[in-house]
């Protein structure tokens, strides 16, 4: 088994108010919040299972409990099943399983669409959406999220701005789009890196950056040439 | 090619520009035997970003070069890792410039025929080595052209392709989770540089009639960023930093951790910044000043 207290980066000496800080820091950064959309959220869970195993582990042990599983000490952040279940790093839409439960009257079509971006087939669910000509709310909104798996950032936003536009009273559209307007603002940043956004950059780190020297090489001018 | 990607510098060690600089001076090096000396006018930051990326525990040796004849400078040492950054840049820059060579105008399309000319060699023997990265390279750049032709008025599209093109440089590795982590930064590196690109462009393009998708996608004619357009391009760009940030949280780049950390969680808001305020090339002319000073 891993070494807890090197899944947490600390040393075995740490205090339990160290532990703890190392966990809420490490459960930032994996947060289902930074992976949504993401194609690598499968790695951010293990890596959030890894921690919450490491953590548990460690109250076990210091709590006279031994390592195994049971009632121990809650986690400091969130509990037993904040992060790193299924459903928090999948999408925020429905799954399709849940979909055909809430919504039978739903065409066919959309459903298998969702059950393709289920199973990550996006190809696949792109040919369907193609196919259906009735384009409301939920075919932008299904378009969105395949744009957005697929990096098209921009025309995903635009996809889910639509679908709201269409069908306003639809929560579902809203929440995506409110995430996808936040994801930035509540991304996780390092200990020591202050917000920081493109049209509004924080005056430390541009000024320093403007000021820093930034020549490696003694040939500046001749690579110069290269920034056609 | 570009030169967008850099670290905030401020952020690093002496130790980690050291070996920063080492690594450019290595890629300089590699690109030299590898692909003949005029292949190293190529060089930049973000094929050295790329280097930095694709290389683990890299070590070092004093060498002298055609910049440095007298001091030997620390470099680093030849690795597979700067081996496949030299002919991605080689291959990469080479379609470039054919590219360029079609789209510019005559002493622009002179000058790209010289650079295609000079490149040449170099080109065909990273080709050789490379072929499916080269096919994919030309694929991508051809679909490029097709949707500037169609003066493509989305953002996401032709950014596409320079991504895919990047992002088809991690295929070079094994399969698994490295491969992964690689293949998902590349793809956003590529986009992010597409896209900053196309904003640095704005002012040219507005005067010369050439493709910009920022320009199309917001309808500007005057070569300025709109208060909408600069939210939205910004909105996009920091989502594309924040895909590499968060895809860089799930390896260890090991000696080179400080540096990308340095450039996904500040390096490129602040390049970002200075383009869509036009500062970013007063910045750099004075970042050269200071240093022959």
């Amino acid at each position: 088994m891993t070494d807890p207290y090197r899944v947490l980066n600390i040393p075995p000496t740490a205090t339990d108010e160290e532990v703890k800080k190392a966990y809420r820091e490490l459960a930032r950064k994996y947060h289902p919040d930074n992976y949504n959309n993401n194609p690598l959220a499968d790695l951010a869970q293990e890596k959030m299972k890894e921690i919450n195993e490491a953590y548990d582990t460690i109250t076990k042990l210091r709590s006279g409990q031994g390592g195994s599983c049971g009632t121990g000490p809650r986690r400091p952040y969130g509990g037993q099943s904040a992060y790193g279940s299924q459903s928090a790093y999948s999408w925020t839409y429905t799954s399709s399983a849940r979909r055909e439960e809430n919504d039978r009257e739903k065409s066919a079509a959309f459903r298998q669409v969702r059950a393709a971006i289920d199973r990550g087939d996006l190809s696949a669910a792109e040919h369907v959406l193609e196919i259906i000509s009735d384009r409301g709310g939920e075919w932008y909104f299904l378009k969105g999220v395949i744009y957005c798996r697929r990096g098209w950032l921009e025309e995903g936003l635009r996809c889910c701005e639509t679908a709201c536009r269409l069908s306003p009273e639809n929560m579902e559209y809203r929440q995506l789009l409110e995430q996808l307007r936040s994801r930035t603002q509540r991304a996780y940043r390092p200990v020591g890196y202050p917000p920081v956004f493109t049209t509004s950059c924080v005056d430390t780190g541009f000024c320093r950056w403007m000021l820093c020297s930034y020549c490696c090489c003694n040939c500046c001018s001749l690579c110069s040439l290269s920034h056609f | 090619m570009f030169g967008y990607v850099r670290p905030s510098l401020h952020r690093l060690s002496e130790e980690e520009r050291r070996r920063y600089q080492a690594l450019y001076c290595g890629l300089c090096h590699t690109l030299g035997q590898r692909c003949g000396s005029l292949s190293r006018l190529i060089l930049n930051y973000d094929f050295t970003f790329l280097a930095a990326l694709l290389s683990g525990d890299t070590e070092t040796q004093r060498r002298r070069c055609i910049a440095s004849p007298l001091r030997a400078k620390e470099t680093a040492c030849e690795s597979a890792a700067l081996d496949l950054a030299a002919d991605v840049s080689v291959i990469l820059t080479y379609h470039k410039v054919a590219d360029d060579r079609i789209d510019g105008g005559f002493w622009r399309g002179q000058a790209c025929r010289a650079a295609q000319t000079a490149l040449g060699p170099a080109y065909r023997r990273a080709a050789a080595l490379r072929s499916d990265l080269d096919e994919r390279t030309r694929l991508e750049l051809d679909r490029l052209h097709q949707l500037e032709q169609d003066r493509c008025p989305s953002l996401d599209a032709p950014a596409d392709t320079f991504a895919l093109l990047l992002q088809s440089a991690a295929m070079e590795l094994e399969e698994g989770t490295q491969r992964r982590v690689l293949e998902q930064m590349l793809y956003h590196l590529g986009r992010w540089i597409y896209l900053v690109d196309a904003v640095d462009d704005l002012q040219e393009d507005s005067e010369t009639g050439g493709y910009n998708p920022v320009a199309l996608r917001f309808g500007l004619t005057d070569g300025t960023l709109t208060k909408e357009a600069r939210e939205r391009v910004g909105e996009t760009l920091d989502a594309s930093i924040q895909a590499m940030a968060a895809a860089y949280e799930l390896w260890d780049f090991g000696p080179w951790s400080a540096l990308v950390q340095a450039t996904v969680y500040e390096g490129l808001y602040c390049v970002g910044h200075a383009v869509m305020d036009g500062t970013f090339h007063i910045a750099q002319r004075r970042g050269d000043k200071k240093e022959l000073l």
